[in-house]
């Protein structure tokens, strides 16, 4: 007998018919009585003073109802951490980008909205702008924030043992620098949200979130009223992938036009809108220094990396370690410094994308690749020598629970053949790999646990009540599975509440890849409490202990006479009529530090479990165009347990997409002046079915000791090694080491044509660094 | 600003509307706005996407591009109108069953396409099917389970 009836298993999820008739409702499908139309008016420049704005032709327009300026709100300024307060929803002094919230309006239509803007009138100063953080990091550059000087936003500082030492001790040692542009979410469903009020001063709000409690505790301090009367709703979400973990300018206009107009309003974004107006990734460059043994293993490290955060701090802290964790985990590394540097520029604000820097992890593993040429060590022995052992520390200080990265490695090598194609391949053939691995949560103060709730009815069927919000990778469905798991019921007897401020308990979000690990276990738990509740009762009517029980198809049972048993919904009759509900209730806290802070102490548990993941793809690059045509790709990745291996695989096949064939071969924002050229999806190339190659996916299961069921993780280290595996790849086809991403034709055909300038001069034919 | 409206006729998933409109308006605006018909959505705007599609007279097209006046006389099929009441069609049904949906808010475009090309091509190659789909852009899946759950559906002959 299976030793479980659901988990491990493929079924239908709950959530998809509802998606594929269109019943299913996102923000920008609401209709409320007497809703508004909402529009935003943006910054025409990318620094300037606001002199005065003068809304008054704007509010006599027939059709308005309201218009909103920064004299609506309360001026306070906003930041994710207490040191990086410094946006203001909408802003008093200064525009800081082509792009940012000046007023709004609220009216009968979209057609009489957009005039009203137009008749708003606001004088500026224009003020001298920075583009790049060359520019911003000049001497006289313009201070963009008066509270930062040099416009540095954030300082992450680390250093780890001795790496000056390290690198006198290696036998090889080389520096390189790498570098990207800004990149982009492009999730389906454009932002959109939807908010009213009512006469008691309540807000009922609907948006694409990743964590509901993170929107509503600023909302509240914003409109300064209290946390109870600011009810975030759950609505179906069209994709998230980091951009959508904080509050955003918008849900503030947009209560702030409903509390106005006492009506309900609707914003929703352009593509445009959510292109520039939400949040980017950052463009990158980072230099990277490794010094290694004869073997090949990595005795020091000094990385250096910029970001261009554009105007704000977002999730600065954040976005500028990550990078670095995910590699200080992947790989062994003794000896490391990292100094990342997040500078602040005119243009739009940067958050924490899948593919958090390509620059820095395409670096780091390039780099193994070309120490691995200079020392005759083939790319995949240079990953098994340095992978991450379970039972490590983490420069950084974390412990390692579980750890999978050199079965992924052994297990995507044997199955793309690697040792019968490394460098056996034909001309302009090339194969490449990339390992990573990601984090399961990280500290987030009081924010950092989740809690769940289970009542029953009297037919033995459950409600679940959880903070988990599904952005659309199936966490509505992992909360059903794991409860109807404990109990014993199958997933049409549950029935799950969740993402909703007013009702369910708070939750970290699903921003940082805990909501399995931390949400699923707290749902586990409550299941657990509740079960242990109904033992008692069904123990006494069937006159056995509680534990020789258990559940299964709505009965209790005992395991070594299963005809003994007695059906769940009259243990909850039994129980009822008593005067008692049965109910459970579960909370999981993390084993994190939580003295570990980003800037200030960056050591300590950061999170209490990793992925490790790893990916190979196989490619073909054509000399005379410099297109790159994938030919197979292999993706493997430690997920702990495989709760529903359909949707791993739906989650390796989107990272691989969004991070190898978009992130690597046609991604990039192009600017002009701090102007987005290519904001939608006409200019901005994601890729579409015709370009991805077969995927084959490879599920490793470690069993972490503190998962539910042993999961993690599941997904994000494919998209970010699937970057990596590109680049490799494509340099090893043209037999040229590339430094700047994505690896687009022009630059391709650039590098093929001086290599062949080398290669006629008679010349050795030599990979070299460019 | 008054404009004139017009009454557009309209045959939408087997039901006659008349809706009386602006003549710029597109039919993405009249089926979200004016019918409620919110499973038709938008993404770009542009045409790019493939998100708002709808079928004209059983072919798909991108109801962001297409005016609502020019949609008359016209039978218009939308997300809704694929299920024949409580009985899913076999596309969104294979959908479901082999997890080609995540967030699922480019499926009903992604849907309406694949119905209109298995009508056409019911014996698709695999590579035919990422052709006939490559109008329509998903963020989330890597169209994998997408291309096989078509392909599974095209091989089972329903």
């Amino acid at each position: 007998m299976d030793k479980f009836s659901l988990i491990g298993k493929n079924m239908r999820r709950v959530d998809t018919t509802s998606k594929a008739t269109g019943e299913a409702i996102f923000s920008a499908d609401l209709i409320l009585p007497r809703m508004l139309v909402g529009k935003v008016l943006r910054s025409p420049h990318p620094h300037a003073r606001i002199i005065s704005i003068d809304t008054s032709r704007a509010e006599k327009l027939p059709g308005v109802k309201a218009v909103v300026t920064a004299k609506d709100t309360c001026g306070d300024k906003w930041g994710v951490f207490r040191y990086t307060q410094d946006q203001q929803f909408l802003p008093t002094e200064k525009v800081r980008y082509v792009g940012e919230e000046v007023a709004a309006v609220a009216a009968v239509d979209e057609d009489t909205a957009l005039e009203a803007l137009k008749l708003i009138n606001v004088q500026y100063e224009k003020l001298p702008a920075v583009f790049s953080v060359e520019e911003s990091l000049a001497p006289n550059a313009p201070r963009i924030h008066d509270t930062y000087p040099n416009n540095i936003n954030i300082h992450v500082k680390i250093d780890v043992g001795d790496v000056e030492k390290g690198f006198q001790e290696s036998f090889y040692v080389r520096e390189d620098t790498f570098s990207a542009p800004e990149d982009s979410y492009f999730q389906g469903e454009p932002y959109a949200v939807a908010a009213q009020f009512d006469h008691s001063g309540n807000l009922e709000i609907w948006m694409p979130n990743a964590g509901p409690h993170l929107k509503a505790k600023p909302l509240s301090n914003a409109l300064k009223i209290p946390l109870n009367k600011v009810r975030v709703r759950k609505i179906k979400i069209g994709g998230a992938f980091g951009g959508r973990s904080e509050v955003s300018p918008a849900d503030m206009i947009c209560a702030l036009l409903a509390r106005k107009s006492q009506r309900p309003v609707k914003i929703v974004y352009t593509r445009e809108e959510n292109s520039v107006c939400t949040r980017q990734a950052h463009a990158m460059k980072a230099t990277i220094k490794t010094g290694v043994d004869k073997e090949g293993r990595v005795i020091a490290r000094d990385i250096t990396c910029h970001m261009d955060g554009g105007a704000y701090s977002s999730t600065g802290p954040i976005a500028v370690s990550v990078p670095f964790l995910c590699m200080e985990q992947a790989y062994r590394m003794e000896n490391v410094r990292y100094n990342g540097y997040r500078i602040f520029t005119n243009k739009p604000i940067r958050g924490m994308f899948r593919t958090h820097g390509r620059a820095f992890a395409c670096g780091v593993d390039l780099q193994l690749d070309m120490i691995g040429e200079y020392l005759d060590i083939n790319p995949l022995e240079m990953r098994l020598r340095n992978a991450r052992q379970k039972g490590d520390y983490t420069p950084t200080k974390s412990y390692v629970a579980s750890c999978g990265m050199t079965e992924t490695i052994e297990k995507t090598g044997e199955l793309s053949k690697w040792n019968e194609k490394w460098g056996k391949l034909p001309p302009y053939h090339g194969i490449g790999i990339g390992c990573n691995s990601v984090q399961t949560g990280f500290p987030m103060g009081i924010r950092g646990g989740s809690q769940a709730f289970i009542k029953f009815n009297e037919e033995g069927g459950i409600t679940v009540i959880s903070g988990v919000v599904d952005n659309g990778q199936g966490n509505d469905h992992m909360l059903i599975q794991i409860a109807a798991e404990e109990l014993g019921l199958s997933t049409n007897d549950v029935q799950l509440i969740n993402a909703d401020t007013e009702v369910t308990p708070s939750d970290p979000g699903s921003y940082s890849m805990c909501e399995t690990f931390i949400g699923g276990n707290a749902v586990r738990l409550a299941a657990q409490d509740a079960r242990k509740k109904l033992f008692k009762y069904a123990a006494a009517a069937l006159k056995v202990d509680c534990s020789v029980l258990d559940a299964k198809d709505k009965k209790i049972f005992v395991k070594d006479n299963p005809d003994q048993s007695i059906s769940m919904s009259k243990v909850v009759r039994m129980a009822l009529s008593r005067g008692e509900a049965v109910s459970g209730e579960g909370s999981y806290w993390p084993k994190v530090d939580p003295k570990r802070e980003w800037v200030e102490n960056p050591s300590g548990q950061l999170s209490e479990t990793f992925s490790f993941g790893t990916v190979i793809v196989e490619v073909m690059v054509d000399p005379e165009t410099g297109q790159v045509k994938v030919l197979e790709a292999w993706a493997s990745q430690d997920v702990g347990y495989a709760l529903m291996p359909v949707v791993i695989e739906g989650q390796f096949e989107g990272g691989l997409a969004m991070g190898g064939q978009g992130g690597m071969l046609t991604e990039f924002h192009i600017w002009n002046d701090g102007r987005v050229l290519n904001p939608t999806q006409l200019e901005y190339k994601v890729p579409l079915a015709v370009d991805m190659p077969k995927i084959n996916n490879i599920i490793v299961e470690t069993i972490d000791p503190n998962g539910p069921y042993g999961a993690k993780e599941a997904g994000m280290s494919i998209a970010m090694s699937a970057a990596q595996a590109y680049s490799g790849a494509i340099c090893n086809a043209i037999g040229v080491y590339m430094n700047d991403f994505p690896l687009t034709p022009d630059k391709i055909l650039k590098a093929i044509e001086e290599k062949e300038g080398i290669d006629s001069k008679g010349q050795k034919r030599k990979m070299d660094m460019r | 600003m008054e404009k004139a409206k017009r009454i557009v006729k309209l045959m939408i998933n087997g039901e006659a509307h008349e809706v009386a409109t602006n003549v710029n308006r597109t039919l993405l605006e009249v089926l979200r706005e004016d019918l409620a018909l919110t499973g038709t959505k938008e993404s770009c705007g542009q045409g790019a996407c493939g998100s708002c599609t709808v079928l004209l007279d059983g072919l798909p097209v991108r109801s962001c591009l297409l005016l609502a006046v020019e949609a008359q006389g016209r039978y218009i099929t939308t997300i809704e109108g694929l299920s024949k009441g409580e009985q899913l069609h076999p596309v969104q049904d294979a959908f479901i069953e082999h997890h080609a949906i995540q967030c699922g808010f480019c499926s009903p475009g992604m849907i309406l396409t694949a119905s209109a090309f298995l009508e056409k091509n019911p014996k698709p190659t695999e590579e035919e099917i990422r052709r006939a789909l490559s109008g329509n852009i998903c963020r989330c899946t890597g169209y994998a389970k997408i291309i096989g759950a078509v392909k599974a559906l095209a091989d089972s002959g329903r």
